[in-house]
């Protein structure tokens, strides 16, 4: 790790988190920012490894750091970091390519511990953002199928999701699958990069069918 | 749309055949009752000696001149200036004397008329001077008792004043006598009556009608701009009337010249109001008509008057050509114009206008070839009853429209009310939807500023205090605070959904704790319910505190959680190995658990919570909820 953006406008709650991730990753450079203007522009000049972004912000949403890094610097893992845990306010980061979230009043173990597991490439998933997911893929799988059949869930990835909803944790559903943590883990990745993709698809085609219809 | 096209029902189309019918029943009357010959005990009188008498001279009967009965003043011949002059007519003793009292009966005598019997006056038809009485369709009867008749040379003297052929302006009102019928009084009485209704008493009846109708429809006409044809075809009857009034209006204040005048300009007023009625019957408004027909009848007059008295037979013949022209073209014109929008007054008005057109032609070809005065009577008759059925016709067809006028106005009216009923309706539903909105807007800026604020410092209080109790208490406090969001903009959950969370919390808090959990709960299919989002939070709240008080006071190593639907209630079932809730002194448990609150929320959703703990053996906790209060709740 070596450059991590941080986003976060409460100034006590940001040094609280500094501090956490320094902890993680001992030899990181931060970039701290309070604003969306101004992660904006560290995004256009510095390649980060990671970005912690909370979502409510006094000049706009986290949503679009998350979307922008996702355009100029896919590599870079993105993460939420806020204080909501319902899906309306956590969806649209996901689906602008956020790699999971974490809930800021959680304790300093727990935290550090879901930042590990993050980067290690294992994400969180409520089960009321599986529900949502499922619901998400649902609607597009019909009027789309056609244009766009690398973005559907495998049944895999469906059967995770589906037992993610019904409240089973990750470790859980390796064992009932019979898989490894790790495969499971994949398979939430996977997850988060076809709701990305997904969204993108759907986000040009429309704009390709506003065009259409302004034409 | 043609103005003379309203809807209208089939069963009155036999109305005007109906009418047809009864004139020509009648006509036919007339016609057979003036065909009526006459009685053979009567005589006719057809020689005259005829002399013109100057004033203050007595009659030179030396000078007569023999002329037979009827005798006109008209021009070409000896005797054509206006004067008064005197026949004189042998009345042979009658043969039968036994009667007492005889009749003379003359049929015209234009102007006015007197008459004396072997010198003695029997008759004064009127004045004399002027304004002239006017008589000239009137037939006179005078009473002759038989005290009068000589044995034999019996003389009666007719002294006429009439006008010659020049200044009047019909051949009608031309000085002279007809022949004169003589016979018993009843007999010539019978006749005289049977005469003076078709020559005097119909045309009054038919001037009344006419005028009455005309006044009315002219005011209809008047009213309803839309359908000015109305007002001119009132005009037309109006005009109609005084023309009629020639036939019976005898003592005019005014004298012939000046009467004559206005009876020839009154043609060009009658021409006016016909030609414009069938302009705009037509659906036609040509704007020249408007400015010419006016100006033409004060043009005709004007020419009269120029041209002098001595030549208004002439110029208003003229001028009559000219009318009829007109006229003509504007029937011409309107059967044109019906036939191109296949109007259905197409067939009915061109038998009316034809009928009315020969019935004109008959009495001026009668007039003009001085045939039997009883042609001329009927067919004077026949325009004044057409004008009087077209003029039925059209009051219909007015209230015919009138009459769906008014049908669709209701219908409008009904449809105005039902559109307002709707309007109301769709206010009142979105105000309803409004307030819905406003109140969900609303609801939302309080959780956005919940979190915003109060979940900023609360963030704040958690992560900076040194106190770990402040710490936890304040995180509690976030967790409260994201519920209360959650219960005050949240929309129903499903039971199923609600499950799921509970179970993840659970189930990963218990073995962050080192916790063993198991977690029981029905299968997706038994489970069709929702939870309104208040008893979502509530149970939430209250497995949440149960979990906690699991992990930080029992110290047990297992707990189960047995999620059952049973009876329409929803049950909770939460059971611990560890070491049981201290019971205080007065029995009750403690406090410090949060056992109270746990009842207490149980409470606001009509279910209950007991607890039941004993140390040592661990503690149960059953939530029961009914279902169907809650399954509904916004």
């Amino acid at each position: 790790m070596n450059n991590i953006l941080l986003l976060e406008d409460l100034p006590e709650i940001r040094a609280w988190l500094k501090s956490l991730v320094l902890q993680v990753f001992p030899t990181a450079r931060i970039i701290e920012c309070s604003r969306v203007q101004d992660a904006l522009l560290q995004v256009q000049s510095v390649r980060f490894d990671l970005a912690l972004c909370d979502l409510g912000l006094p000049d706009g949403s986290g949503t679009d750091v998350v979307a922008k890094l996702r355009d100029v610097q896919p590599e870079a893992q993105s993460v939420v970091v806020t204080i909501h845990d319902d899906d309306e306010h956590l969806f649209p980061a996901l689906q602008a390519g956020a790699y999971g979230y974490i809930l800021k009043e959680q304790s300093r173990e727990l935290i550090t511990e879901q930042l590990q597991r993050i980067s290690q490439g294992e994400p969180p998933l409520s089960p009321s953002i599986a529900r949502k997911v499922i619901k998400y893929f649902a609607s597009m799988a019909k009027p789309q199928a056609n244009a766009m059949p690398e973005v559907s869930l495998t049944d895999r990835e469906s059967e995770v999701l589906l037992r993610v909803a019904k409240g089973f944790t990750l470790p859980e559903i390796g064992v009932q699958l019979g898989l490894s943590r790790h495969t499971i883990a994949d398979y939430v990745k996977q997850i988060y990069r076809k709701l990305n993709v997904s969204s993108r698809a759907e986000a040009a085609l429309e704009a390709q069918r506003l065009g259409l219809f302004r034409r | 749309m043609h103005p003379a096209c309203p809807p209208r029902r089939p069963s009155p189309a036999a109305w005007p055949r109906l009418a047809g019918w009864w004139c020509w029943l009648l006509l036919c009357c007339a016609a057979v009752t003036l065909a009526l010959p006459a009685q053979a005990q009567t005589m006719w009188l057809d020689r005259a000696q005829l002399v013109t008498e100057a004033p203050g001279q007595p009659p030179d009967w030396a000078g007569a001149r023999s002329v037979a009965l009827p005798h006109a003043w008209d021009s070409g011949q000896p005797d054509s200036r206006s004067a008064v002059r005197l026949y004189r007519l042998a009345l042979p003793t009658p043969a039968f004397t036994s009667n007492p009292l005889f009749g003379l009966y003359v049929e015209q005598a234009c102007s006015v008329l007197q008459v004396r019997l072997n010198g003695q006056l029997i008759h004064d038809g009127g004045r004399f001077e002027e304004p002239v009485t006017r008589n000239c369709h009137r037939p006179q009867l005078m009473a002759v008792p038989a005290a009068l008749l000589r044995a034999h040379g019996n003389v009666l003297e007719l002294r006429i004043r009439g006008y010659a052929l020049a200044e009047v302006s019909s051949r009608q009102r031309v000085g002279g006598l007809s022949a004169v019928e003589f016979g018993p009084y009843d007999v010539m009485a019978a006749h005289h009556a049977r005469r003076l209704v078709f020559a005097i008493r119909l045309p009054e009846v038919m001037s009344g009608a006419l005028l009455l109708m005309g006044s009315f429809m002219f005011v209809m006409g008047w009213f309803h701009r839309e359908q000015s044809y109305l007002a001119y075809f009132g005009a037309l009857m109006v005009g109609w009337a005084l023309l009629l009034a020639r036939l019976w209006a005898a003592d005019l204040p005014v004298d012939n010249q000046v009467t004559e005048l206005a009876l020839a300009s009154l043609m060009a007023f009658i021409t006016l109001a016909a030609v414009q009625f069938l302009m705009r019957y037509a659906g036609r408004r040509p704007q020249g008509l408007r400015i010419a027909l006016p100006a033409q009848c004060l043009l005709m007059p004007l020419t009269l008057v120029v041209a002098g008295p001595g030549r208004l037979y002439t110029v208003s013949g003229v001028w009559f050509v000219l009318l009829a022209a007109q006229v003509l073209a504007a029937a011409v014109f309107y059967l044109a114009e019906a036939r191109r929008q296949h109007s259905r007054q197409l067939w009915p008005m061109a038998t009316l206008l034809g009928v009315v057109g020969l019935a004109l032609l008959v009495e001026f070809t009668a007039q003009a070839l001085r045939l039997d005065s009883r042609i001329g009577y009927v067919a004077q008759l026949v325009p004044a009853l057409g004008f009087l059925l077209l003029g039925l016709r059209l009051v219909q067809q007015y209230g015919r429209a009138f009459q769906s006028a008014e049908q669709s106005r209701a219908e409008l009216e009904v449809r105005i009310r039902e559109a307002t009923a709707q309007i109301e309706r769709n206010f009142a539903q979105l105000s309803e939807l409004k307030v819905e909105q406003v109140t969900d807007r609303e609801r939302k800026r309080i959780a956005a500023d919940l979190h915003d604020d109060l979940g900023a410092k609360l963030l704040t209080i958690v992560h900076t205090s040194d106190s770990e109790r402040i710490s936890t208490l304040a995180r509690e406090a976030l967790e409260e605070m994201r519920l209360s969001v959650r219960g005050l903009t949240g929309k129903p959950v499903k039971l199923i959904d609600a499950l799921g969370d509970w179970r993840a919390e659970v189930v990963s808090r218990l073995n962050q704790s080192g916790v063993q959990g198991e977690w029981s709960a029905p299968s997706d299919e038994e489970v069709p319910q929702t939870l309104s989002s208040r008893a979502y939070v509530q149970t939430t709240r209250i497995l949440r505190e149960a979990v906690s008080n699991i992990i930080k006071h029992s110290g047990a190593s297992q707990c189960s959680v047995r999620c059952m639907l049973a009876d329409g209630d929803f049950q909770l079932v939460i059971q611990d190995n560890g070491k049981g809730i201290p019971t205080e002194l007065d029995g009750r448990l403690d406090k410090g658990h949060g056992m109270a609150s746990m009842k207490g929320r149980a409470k606001q959703l009509q279910g209950q919570c007991l607890v039941e703990s004993s140390p040592g053996y661990g503690t149960v906790i059953r939530l029961t909820l009914p279902l169907e209060r809650h399954t509904t709740m916004g």
